[in-house]
Parts: C-alpha cells; sequence; structure tokens
C-alpha cells in the first residue's frame, strides 16, 4: 500500500469516527438547549395562564392553536411540583402521533386546586435539528472530501521527487557512464536522503572503477611476464639438452602459459567491450566476414567433415564497430563448428536484421542460463576457453541485440537479432 | 642481418636475442627511448623490434623519428597492448608487423626473415635450402627443380620451416602462424598433422631428403643437421 494511501484511509477513518461522535453530542446538547428554551417559554404562559385563570375563573379553557394546549382539570391535592416531560399527543387531523414537551403543575385558584397541563408542540423544533444536522453533514462531508483531495494533490507534489529518487534508483547501473544526479527537493528529508544517497553512489561507483581499472591494469601487466616465460620456455625447449620426462614438463607448461595468454588477452576484450572502447561505427557485412572466416575455418570443417548450407540475404549490411561485428561472427561460427559431431551439420544464415547458425551436437539441449556465463564449458570440450559466447552476450547487449538459444531437431541453434 | 631490439623488459629481450644469435643475425639491445635514439643516429639496421611502452617514450614516436630520418630498416612492433588502434596506427605509420604479447618466437623470427628478403632483394629474391628453392613472391616451391604442388597453407608451412630451420617448432606456434589469432589451437592440432603429412609426401616425392622430424608430444623440427 503507498504511503499516500495509507496516511488517506487513516486520515478518513478517524475524522469519520470523530465526526459520529460528534454529530451524537451535538444533537443532544441541541436537544437539550432546544429543551430548556421550550422550558422557559412554558414557564412563561404558566405564569400567564395563572393570571388569566385568576381573572376569569374558568375551567377548560382551551388555547385557540393545536401548536400550545392547555389542560385544566380541578384536583384535590395541591402543591405538587412543576413536572416536565415529553409526551406523544395523536393529532387527529394528520393521523398521527406528534412530539408534544409538557409542564405539569398544580395551583390554587379562589381555593380550588387544579392540576394544569401545557403542552408545546415540538414538531418545528425537531425538524429544525435535523435540517441543521443534516447541513453540518453536508459541510462536514465536503469539508472532509475537499481535505482529502489537496492532501493528495500536495502530497503527490511532495512525494514526486522521492518517486523521482526510487525510480533513478531502480534503474541505476554501475557501468553506465552517465552521472547519478538526483532532483533537488525542498523537503529537508528527501533533500537529504538525496544527498546521502548521492554521496553512497559516487563512492560505490568510485571503488568499483578503481577495482575495475586495477584488474585491467593486472590483466595488461601479466601480458609481460607471460611473454618472457613464453620465450624462455620456447628457448629451453631448442636447448635439446633433456630426457623425455624433462620435455614433456616443459611442453605442459608451455602450453598452459599460452593457455593463460588467450584466456588473458580475451578478458581484456571483454572489459573493453564493457568500456565501450570501440566507438567506430560504419555498415558491416557480415556476408563479408563469413567468406572470409570460413575460408579460414576450411581445414577444420573437413577435418569435422562438416555439411556446410549457407543462406545469406544479399547485401545485408548493419551498423556497428568492424572488429566487433567480426567477433560476433566469428566467435558465433567457431562454437558451432567446435562443438560439433564428426559427419554433421552448420547452417549459417543471414537474413533481414537477424543472423543465424545452427549446427548439430550433443543430442541434449544446453542450459539457457549458463550458456552465456564466462567459463562455461560443456564437459565434451574441455579445451575451449568458455568465453566465445560471453563475448558474444556482451556485444550483443553493447549494441542492444537480442541473442537466444533454441534446440530443435537435435540442431543447437543460436540467432541475433539486430532489434 | 643487424637487427636493433629496443625492449625494456631485459628477459624478454635476452631471450629473443638468444634465439635470433642462434639464427646468425647480429643483434643489439637498448632498453629505452633515449638509448634507441642514440643508436639509429650512429648505426644503420636491417631490422628494428621494437616495444610500444618504453620507459622514457612511446615506440610509435622511435617509428615516427625513423620514417622523419627517411632511414629505410623493418619495423615489428611488439606490445602487451592488443589494441586494434595501437596496430592500426603502428601499421599506417610504417611498421611491417605488429605483434601482442605474448609472441611465439619462432614466428617474430618468420616475419624478420620475410623482412629480410624484402629489404636485400627487393622481394624477388629465391631461397635456397640445399636441394629446396622457394620463390616467397610467386608463392612458388622446387626440389630439384621440379615444382612441388602444394595447397597455400602447405607453402606457408614450408616457408615457416625453413624460416625456423632446425629449431623446435610448438604445434600451438604453428597453427598461431597458419590460422591467426582466430583459431584455437588445441581444434587445429589435427588438421596441422595432416597439412604436414601432406607436405612430407609432396617433398619426398619430388627426391627431396626428410627433413621433417616429429617431436613427440612437442612439434616439429625442420632438421638439416
Amino acid at each position: 500500500m503507498r504511503l499516500l494511501t495509507k496516511t488517506t484511509l487513516n486520515l478518513l477513518s478517524i475524522s469519520l469516527f470523530i465526526y459520529l461522535f460528534g454529530v451524537i453530542a451535538f444533537y443532544y446538547s441541541l436537544r437539550i438547549q432546544v429543551d430548556n428554551n421550550v422550558n422557559n417559554e412554558m414557564e412563561k404562559r404558566k405564569q400567564s395562564i395563572i393570571r388569566q385563570m385568576e381573572e376569569v375563573h374558568t375551567s377548560n379553557t382551551q388555547p385557540p392553536t393545536r401548536n400550545e394546549m392547555v389542560v385544566i382539570s380541578p384536583v384535590e391535592t395541591a402543591g405538587l411540583a412543576d413536572t416536565y416531560a415529553d409526551t406523544l399527543i395523536f393529532n387527529g387531523d394528520e393521523k398521527r402521533y406528534q412530539l408534544y414537551r409538557q409542564l405539569g403543575f398544580t395551583e390554587t385558584v379562589n381555593n380550588q386546586n387544579y392540576y394544569i397541563r401545557i403542552y408545546k408542540s415540538l414538531e418545528e423544533t425537531d425538524r429544525l435539528i435535523v435540517r441543521i444536522i443534516m447541513i453540518m453533514t453536508i459541510l462536514v462531508i465536503l469539508l472532509i472530501v475537499t481535505l482529502l483531495v489537496i492532501n493528495r494533490y500536495s502530497s503527490q507534489q511532495v512525494w514526486r521527487v522521492f518517486y523521482d529518487t526510487v525510480d533513478k534508483i531502480n534503474r541505476y547501473d554501475l557501468n553506465s557512464h552517465e552521472a547519478f544526479r538526483l532532483e533537488e527537493s525542498e523537503v529537508k528529508e528527501f533533500s537529504d536522503l538525496n544527498r546521502v544517497l548521492q554521496t553512497m553512489t559516487e563512492r560505490i561507483r568510485n571503488d568499483y572503477l578503481n577495482l575495475k581499472e586495477y584488474t585491467e591494469n593486472a590483466s595488461h601487466e601479466i601480458q609481460t611476464p607471460l611473454a618472457i616465460i613464453n620465450s624462455k620456455l620456447e628457448l629451453l625447449l631448442q636447448s635439446g639438452e633433456m630426457n623425455e620426462k624433462q620435455y614433456k614438463a616443459l611442453v605442459d607448461a608451455y602450453e598452459a602459459s599460452i593457455r593463460l595468454s588467450k584466456y588473458n588477452s580475451t578478458l581484456i576484450l571483454l572489459a573493453k567491450i564493457e568500456n565501450k572502447q570501440f566507438p567506430e561505427s560504419k555498415l558491416v557485412s557480415f556476408e563479408l566476414i563469413l567468406t572470409n572466416l570460413l575460408g579460414n575455418l576450411e581445414d577444420l570443417i573437413r577435418s569435422k567433415k562438416l555439411e556446410v548450407v549457407t543462406n545469406f540475404l544479399p547485401y545485408a549490411t548493419i551498423q556497428m564497430n568492424p572488429y566487433l561485428a567480426e567477433m560476433l561472427v566469428v566467435n558465433l561460427v567457431k562454437n558451432a563448428v567446435r562443438h560439433n559431431v564428426k559427419g554433421g551439420k552448420l547452417a549459417i544464415e543471414i537474413g533481414q536484421a537477424f543472423f543465424q547458425v545452427s549446427n548439430t551436437g550433443p543430442e541434449q539441449p544446453l542450459d539457457n542460463n549458463l550458456l552465456f556465463q564466462r567459463f562455461y564449458k560443456s564437459s565434451a570440450s574441455p579445451e575451449s576457453l568458455g568465453l566465445g559466447l560471453a563475448i558474444v552476450e556482451k556485444i550483443c547487449a553493447l549494441y542492444g541485440f537480442r541473442v537466444s538459444y533454441q534446440f530443435n531437431e537435435k540442431m543447437h541453434c543460436l540467432r541475433v537479432d539486430f532489434v | 642481418m643487424k637487427i636493433l631490439i629496443i625492449e625494456d623488459e631485459k628477459s624478454l629481450s635476452d631471450a629473443i636475442v638468444e634465439y635470433l644469435d642462434g639464427e646468425g643475425h647480429l643483434c643489439e639491445v637498448v632498453y629505452t627511448f633515449e638509448e634507441a635514439v642514440e643508436k639509429i643516429e650512429l648505426y644503420q639496421y636491417d631490422c628494428m623490434v621494437v616495444d610500444i611502452n618504453l620507459p622514457d617514450g612511446s615506440g610509435l614516436d622511435l617509428i615516427r623519428l625513423i620514417k622523419k630520418r627517411s632511414i629505410t630498416v623493418g619495423i615489428i612492433v611488439v606490445s602487451a597492448r592488443n589494441s586494434l588502434d595501437n596496430k592500426i596506427e603502428g601499421l599506417e605509420i610504417g611498421a611491417d608487423h605488429y605483434l601482442t604479447k605474448p609472441f611465439h618466437l619462432a614466428e617474430l623470427n618468420a616475419h624478420l626473415k620475410s623482412i629480410h628478403r624484402r629489404i636485400s632483394f627487393n622481394g624477388s629474391n629465391e631461397l635456397i635450402l640445399n636441394e629446396i628453392k622457394l620463390i616467397p613472391e610467386a608463392h612458388r616451391a622446387f626440389v630439384l627443380d621440379q615444382e612441388l604442388v602444394l595447397t597455400k597453407k602447405e607453402y606457408e608451412l614450408l616457408l615457416f620451416f625453413i624460416s625456423n630451420k632446425n629449431k623446435i617448432i610448438t604445434k600451438a606456434g604453428l597453427a598461431e602462424h597458419l590460422w591467426g589469432d582466430h583459431m584455437d589451437a588445441a581444434d587445429s592440432y589435427d588438421f596441422i598433422y595432416t597439412h604436414i603429412k601432406n607436405l612430407r609426401r609432396e617433398l619426398l616425392k619430388k627426391g627431396c631428403k626428410d627433413y621433417i622430424r616429429t617431436i613427440y608430444g612437442l612439434g616439429y623440427k625442420f632438421d638439416l643437421t
């Protein structure tokens, strides 16, 4: 639940609760006030009735209006206290009971005790109270709604910076070369948050860049010692003063150091792709690259007795770095050749905005999740570096191409869509 | 052939000198940009091996200097940076080859030999080794004046062997020379063997002695001894 919704709901429930109590309390206090007023009026009326009775001596005086009735009846006892009560009286005209306020008292006129009841209709005042409460309800609802709307609107204004920050953090990529800039906010809490976040990301980014630079420098520095190792081993091989066992050890060391230098240069290449160090871009013909490559791989293809099927859309070109284009094609095709079986099939297709290499190979599909990871190798070819598809993936990521793997009809198919 | 090696890494330059000395070249080594400039101004060399990253300057500047003075010399650049830009720049300003560290000494030697042939005979030379004769310009090879029928790869193989005669050539070095970076060494071992077999058969058929020796587990040697 969003903070805004949460606070709004809280506000709403509390204000409704308070309002409900408020209305009830208001009703009763109004009621009491009205009763008091009516009582006062009736008290005055009582005095005037007593005065009248003393003057005219008549009983059963009926007031002219229905709203104010007086009932006078002679009684034995006297000196009863004034009693106020609410009572319902049947209205013959409207055929329903109506609420009246009643004042009962005894009075002695000319030694005769009378019990006198004065009635006053509460119909009007009741109607007034209901109306007042209704108007109040409407006013309060209006007030709450306006408050909610204003609150919501202003909250959205205030929180916009916060959501913007969240969004930026969400999209933040350490590798991106764009600076991490957060919006300024008038709210202190948010500007504090943004400031802290900004310093934090800057620090993380610097640490990351340092580490990356360190690894890259290390990779470069490793090349020279490797060159020394390789050349010394090569010299040692020429010396011809060793027995077979020593030769064997030497060859193993030599081959391992060559492998190491291959790893190293491939990792350097991956880092360079990540760092976008291939800015040059032009229209590249994959067909040209493929023709050259297939010529180069001819020996390998022939030794594996592969059936090569090519299907090239004529004049298809793509805008990208020529070296990376070559790396992309070379790695995909080389993979397809290397992991192929003797007498297998290799199909290469260049189409409208896609490039696809399919090959026979192991009978099981490969794990899609692991395929593009560095150093992933299928057990069948322990000699491979396991970096070829990692390079492909990096190049595709750089240009926003989509690379996908499928296994159907016993063919492993890698496809690059130039979207 | 007089060769100047400009490489600040002493162990590496020592190894290069040791390998090339055996080939009958005369090698001089300097370790800094400063020393290199001095040597170039005083002496004449046939070929130079230049490291790009020198402690007091760039090997590329050295090449520019040489070209400015119109000194005729073959140049091979070696660099730890496998950067395409550097490579293109190096070749554009007049280097003959660009090798990335680590490289095979046999490979360096083969390039030096080819530069040597180009400089000393303007390319129109014949390479004669006992009964074998090569015309590198035309990519043709003869044994006892009968032309060998060789594929391009087999011809390159023979040239590489002759350039590094009497030396053990590792399979990795061979693979890299013949197929370049794109081929992983392990893949190519099988058909290196096929090519060698074909080359040897063709040589023997034309009456050549069997110079190619297989050194088990290691590589080959074009043995004239």
